[in-house]
């Protein structure tokens, strides 16, 4: 069972700062939570993400698999000659085009979905359940090569920082 | 952080573009000379409506910054303002286009137009007293206006407050109108008229998207240029982040302009429609069709797609650089089909090119020394120094 040490604050700026403090000190900050998405945590905490290659990878794999689609049903499995034009024809454009977008975004939401293990109907697991309304949360790991003189060096920079409130919890919040 | 600067414009750049205007002026001289007049006057177009159109969208990527209050491009107003000023040279150059007018439009002869039908029904647009008053008004206004913004601007750095910002934000708004409004009828004016009997509802937005898409190119590429000369050290990856989105949703528009112009008259197929994009497409001019597509669409879009590229400066610079190669090509595919027909490039169009592009960088470089490089009382300026967003 892990176990985090979380402090809470009550202000975004705050918490900006009590982040560039910890780090200073050489403490991983493992996560941030909070109300509403803070500008420059991103950066802050070096997340990486691979979200958007995997939409741009859905959006290839779906324009070309509505031009095939398009390709089969009007050249290949029903030639029907309209207008004059040729039976390839540049009008593909537009539905590849709409679908392009349509699967990319589905195909992200899904993968964000299992990636995150989420579903409809989930319990939350929060260590501190006000993060939903106006309470931020540091979360630091506390791992098992962490002395004592550690994790009271990490209280006492969460305080100084403006913890309103510092508390150790094991809720195994990431799963 | 000293927002006192000034830029200098260096004797090297000078002399180098004086060099410039010099092979141009060279080259032009050289076309007549030479007998290839029809040529010339097409590329003298071509120059000038390339560098027009920067002025104008540069400026119209300024009215946007005024009336979003845009914090984060605020340092970098005194570019497109600079490049406004460009707007007075070519004004004078324009002047110069009439003397070539019978030469390039087949509506400007009398005697063609009483025995066609069609020029008959646009000669209540299409005549030469009409067509010269509405080239000094528009010019008078775009002057006028701009002038008048770069002025407040330059006062507000000496009187602060709000005062002068609230009226450069009503200007712009004005300004975004007039732009709107005679940018679009300039450029059915000058370029679609060439194909006299042709026209599309689309074609002056896509020419307005374009030197949209262009001019706020041009600033990225001024201000990364500045900033590696060491001008403006505020300049971080956010900021090259903010103008390579603006770069990439511009190329995405400009393309979904010039397909709802080509795709329609594909679609409908008509011919007094499709008389537009045959010699186009059929003919040797094929290649540069598809490549004004890849340059101002797909490149920008597929590479500036990936964050990473955006925010680097040779990546935003070379970027532009396509983007100006683009812009070229498609002027060049809206002008020469219609006048000189045979396609070639010649020594006048590298070198007439190159000699505006002197006169152009010199009156910017210039007008830009003229002022205080930052609009240091700007009410927002804090936010574009330290860039917390």
């Amino acid at each position: 069972m892990r176990t985090n040490i979380i402090g809470i604050y009550e202000d975004e700026e705050v918490v900006l700062k009590a982040v560039d403090k910890l780090q200073e000190n050489g403490v991983t900050v493992a996560d941030v939570m909070s109300p509403f998405p803070i500008h420059g945590i991103f950066e802050r905490l070096k997340l990486t993400t691979r979200l958007p290659l995997a939409t741009f990878l859905y959006g290839t794999a779906g324009a070309i698999t509505m031009f095939a689609f398009l390709y089969w049903s009007s050249v290949i499995n029903y030639p029907l000659k309209f207008g004059g034009k040729p039976l390839n024809t540049l009008s593909f454009i537009i539905i590849i085009f709409v679908l392009t977008i349509n699967i990319g975004t589905l195909f992200t939401f899904l993968t964000y979905f299992v990636r995150d293990k989420l579903y409809p109907g989930k319990q939350v697991t929060l260590p501190v359940p006000e993060t939903t309304n106006d309470k931020f949360v540091i979360v630091v790991s506390k791992t098992e090569n962490m002395t004592e003189g550690d994790v009271s060096n990490i209280n006492k920079i969460m305080k100084e920082s403006g913890a309103i409130e510092i508390k150790e919890s094991d809720v195994n919040y990431n799963s | 952080m000293n927002l006192d600067i000034q830029f200098k414009v260096g004797s090297k750049f000078r002399t180098s573009m004086f060099v410039m205007i010099a092979i141009g002026l060279i080259t032009i001289v050289a076309g007549f000379l030479t007998g290839d007049t029809h040529r010339t006057w097409a590329n003298l177009l071509l120059n000038n409506f390339y560098f027009l159109s920067l002025a104008i969208g540069a400026i119209f990527w300024m009215t946007m910054q005024a009336i979003t209050q845009s914090g984060w491009s605020s340092s970098y107003l005194r570019i497109p303002q600079a490049m406004g000023i460009y707007l007075i040279v070519s004004f004078v150059l324009w002047f110069v286009m009439f003397f070539g007018i019978h030469d390039l439009y087949h509506w400007s002869h009398t005697e063609a137009v009483q025995n066609d039908p069609i020029l008959l029904h646009k000669s209540a647009y299409l005549n030469l007293p009409f067509f010269a008053l509405r080239f000094v008004v528009f010019f008078a206004l775009w002057i006028f206006i701009t002038i008048r913004i770069r002025r407040m601007s330059i006062k507000e750095d000496t009187e602060g407050g709000t005062r002068l910002f609230g009226k450069i934000e009503f200007s712009s708004k004005v300004l975004i109108f007039v732009l709107a409004f005679t940018f679009s009828l300039f450029s059915i004016d000058w370029l679609m008229s060439l194909d006299a009997h042709w026209y599309s509802t689309i074609y002056a937005v896509k020419k307005f998207v374009s030197a949209f898409l262009h001019g706020t190119a041009l600033v990225a590429a001024i201000a990364v240029i500045l900033h590696m000369q060491g001008y403006f050290p505020q300049l971080t990856k956010k900021h090259k982040a903010d103008f390579q989105r603006y770069i990439f949703a511009l190329s995405i528009i400009w393309a979904y302009m010039w397909l709802s112009q080509y795709l329609l008259i594909w679609y409908a197929n008509i011919p007094e429609e499709t008389v537009y994009y045959v010699p186009r497409i059929m003919s040797e001019y094929k290649t540069l069709f598809y490549a004004e597509l890849v340059l101002n669409w797909f490149v920008p879009f597929l590479f500036l797609m990936w964050n990473r590229i955006g925010k680097t400066n040779w990546g935003i610079l070379t970027i532009v650089a396509i983007l100006i190669v683009g812009q070229w090509v498609e002027l060049y595919m809206s002008i020469m089909p219609g006048t000189v027909e045979s396609h070639k490039i010649t020594y006048i169009e590298i070198g007439s090119f190159i000699g505006y592009f002197g006169l152009f960088a010199f009156v910017v470089a210039t007008a830009l020394s003229k002022a205080n490089l930052i609009p240091k009382k700007h009410p927002y300026l804090m936010e574009s120094l330290h860039d917390e967003h």
